[in-house]
């Protein structure tokens, strides 16, 4: 019978084609929506993320308590260890960086040694100078840059472009950071500035250095210590899973807690937060979900609105052939039946062909892009300037789902019609056609 | 007394528009043995359809039963009189109704696909009522690409193919020329003899007459005569 069916809406290409394309058009719709939204709410994450709070971040408890001071006598030691454990034992998409956050008076001298200017200075000190190093590529450091080269040795320093406006910094010229050591005494360093960085962020721009791990160890006299353990999950894990690695490495942790690895202090106690609970990130995505749902929810009701009204004309198309049906004996809901089927079918062919479409502009835009550089330059958000679509199965799943139900229930609500229909006119009908 | 395929009891049949009644059949009483090639005549409006939608199951009597082979229609629900169809009748229609976008074999091959059967196992009938009907080099071509007289040949074959014991046809000449009438009258009377189904027409066609053995004629919604051929071939 399926095959019957099939085999007629092959032929009569009418009574499917418009309720293919609206399916087509609306699954497309759909996965391109819903993939260029979870591309910027996961992007604006991801910026966030890679500078900031990793997706999951490792970190002391005593640290965390009180971050804004940028206590760095409460860093976590037994770096080694702690990364070794982290790395053997955490789940193997979760790829682990560690970070010092450090705080410090950058002062830039004169010709002649003497202070010209002053300012504080926030920094973060992550691993730039190894060859396999992932973080430069993290950072997009290579593009941000808007003057000079990234560091290559020791004792180089990137400088956000704006605070070296105002420091009026040049390239190649050293500064010097004034800081407190781990131990509690004065840290003083020379840097060479080789570039300057624009984060795309007003406050990073204003405010924001970094340098290599091991330099800020040095200056700061955190020998095997780091303030931030950051893991990064790969881009096709949605945000809603992150609660769900965090939990499992919280539960993990104590392995490593009882551990409890000499570098430590006594008090020591590494905590996991995920980025959903960082910089009030979680309202803002519980909120995107809900746009979202009803995002998807109007795309439905709209191809469940178009797909009844084209039932209802399929409807009247085959008039003479529902009447026949009936007379011969197929019973109204074996008659509606085969109709849900047949929309089943057109919607499952124009589903796929949504998601073939809808896919490949997905695609697209996750490669190419689209430059919203003006439109976020405003913001104080960590968002990226170009916004980027992200493909991913849920995407798929999301419009099909729409496609397929808006498919068979238009169809439905319009077959029904069908038990209004009696037999008794049936052959008066036909007289008539 | 010969058993009978249809019994009509007092049926009357009201139809109920804009508050008032009319009724289209008055309390006939009539007997239809297995095997008939009958018709019912009459001036328009006299109730032909009406009676045929009856004993076709499409429609229920206001009062009065109608026996199928010791089974009555009255107690039937609208899912029984469509299996009812679906197993013992064959309809054929005035405006041919085939399905336009399937060939001649599949239009034959969908009672069977109503029925659950697979096509495999009943390929074998279809192109052996296709071949009795005369449309062998038509088996693959659409309705629309058929004569008038072609597409009411697949009609019947379409009725008759799963041999039910009863065919329904509602003016089944009143498109066709005359030449295609006699033939169609003549496809029928052969098949009537071949298959175990009776034929009921309702017709205005006097053509038909010529061919039936027994004609039944209406008015008002009254039978007024009812005529068989005896062994000369004359109506007594
Ligand atoms: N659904 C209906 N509602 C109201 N009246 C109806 C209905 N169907 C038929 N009638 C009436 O019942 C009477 C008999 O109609 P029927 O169709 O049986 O006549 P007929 O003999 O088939 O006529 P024709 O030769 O024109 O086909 C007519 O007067 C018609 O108007
Ligand atoms: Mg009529």
């Amino acid at each position: 019978m399926i095959r019957w069916l099939i085999k007629g809406m092959l032929r009569d290409r009418t009574r499917s084609l418009f309720p293919f394309i609206v399916v087509t058009v609306g699954v497309a719709l759909v996965i391109v929506l819903v993939g260029f939204m979870d591309g910027v709410i996961m992007g604006m994450m991801d910026s966030t993320a890679h500078l900031d709070t990793g997706h999951l971040r490792v970190v002391n408890k005593p640290f965390y308590d009180e971050e804004h001071l940028n206590p760095m006598d409460r860093a976590l030691g037994s770096q080694k260890i702690t990364g070794d454990w982290l790395r053997a034992n955490s789940d193997p998409e979760i790829v682990w960086s560690p970070r010092i956050r450090w705080g410090a008076i950058m002062d830039v001298p004169d010709e002649r040694g003497e202070t010209r200017s002053q300012t504080p200075v926030m920094g973060i000190a992550l691993d730039l100078l190894s060859q396999d190093s992932l973080e430069l590529k993290r950072l997009n450091l290579a593009e941000s840059l808007t003057r000079g080269r990234l560091p290559n040795k020791r004792g180089e320093i990137l400088v956000g472009y704006q605070l070296a406006q105002t420091l009026a910094l040049e390239l190649n010229r050293p500064v010097t950071l004034i800081g407190q050591t781990f131990d509690g005494g004065m840290a003083t360093d020379n840097f060479t500035v080789v570039g300057f960085v624009r984060f795309g962020i007003f406050a990073m721009d204003k405010k924001m250095a970094l340098i290599d791990l091991v330099d800020a160890q040095e200056t700061f006299y955190l020998d095997d210590i780091v303030t931030d353990w950051l893991g990064y999950l790969p881009s096709y894990v949605s945000f809603r899973e992150y609660d769900r690695y965090r939990s499992r490495l919280e539960f993990q942790m104590k392995t490593l807690i009882n551990l409890h690895p000499s570098g430590w202090a006594k008090d020591d106690f590494p905590i996991v937060v995920s980025i959903l609970d960082q910089r009030n990130i979680r309202p803002i995505a519980e909120k995107f979900l809900v746009v979202r749902k009803f995002i998807i929810g109007i795309f439905l009701f709209l191809m469940v609105v178009v797909l009844w009204n084209a039932g209802i004309l399929n409807g009247i198309h085959r008039y003479g052939e529902m009447g026949i049906r009936l007379a011969m004996g197929e019973t109204h809901s074996h008659l509606l039946l085969s109709l849900v089927t047949e929309s089943f079918v057109v919607g499952l062919v124009g589903s796929v062909a949504g998601c073939v479409l809808g896919g490949a502009c997905t695609y697209a835009l996750q490669e190419i892009g689209l430059n919203m550089g003006d439109a976020f330059a405003q913001s104080g958000l960590m968002l990226s300037d170009v916004a980027r679509a992200r493909l991913s199965v849920g995407g798929f799943v999301r419009g099909v789902i729409p496609g397929l139900t808006a498919s068979v229930l238009g169809t439905f609500i319009a077959g029904l019609a069908i038990y209004k229909r009696s037999e008794a006119n049936l052959f008066r009908e036909q007289e008539a056609g | 007394m010969e058993n009978s395929l249809i019994q009509l009891n007092r049926i009357t049949k009201v139809y109920r528009m804009g508050g008032e009644d009319f009724t289209a059949l008055h309390e006939i009483n009539l007997r239809v043995e297995p095997k008939s090639f009958m018709s019912f005549v009459g001036p328009s409006g006299s109730g032909k359809t009406t009676l045929l939608n009856l004993i076709g199951g499409l429609d229920t009597p206001t009062s009065g039963d109608i026996i199928f082979c010791d089974e009555s229609l009255g107690g039937m629900s609208p899912d029984q009189r469509a299996s009812y169809r679906r197993e013992n009748i064959g309809f054929v229609f005035q405006s041919y109704n085939l399905l336009p976008v399937y060939t001649v074999y599949e239009n034959i091959l969908f009672p069977f696909l109503l029925a659950n059967l697979k096509e495999s196992d009943v390929r074998d009938r279809v192109m052996s009522i296709v071949d009795q009907v005369g449309l062998i080099p038509q088996v693959s071509k659409r309705p629309s690409e058929l004569s008038g007289g072609q597409c009411q040949r697949v009609a019947i074959a379409r009725a008759l193919v799963k041999e039910p014991r009863l065919v329904l046809a509602d003016e089944p000449t009143a498109n066709l020329d005359k030449e295609n009438s006699y033939q169609i009258l003549e496809l029928m009377l052969d098949l009537n003899k071949k298959f175990d189904a009776a034929f009921v027409f309702s017709t205005h066609d006097e053509k038909v007459t010529k061919f039936v053995r027994r004609e039944i004629g209406l008015e008002d919604g009254y039978v007024r005569w009812d005529k068989r051929r005896n062994g000369d071939g004359d109506f007594e």
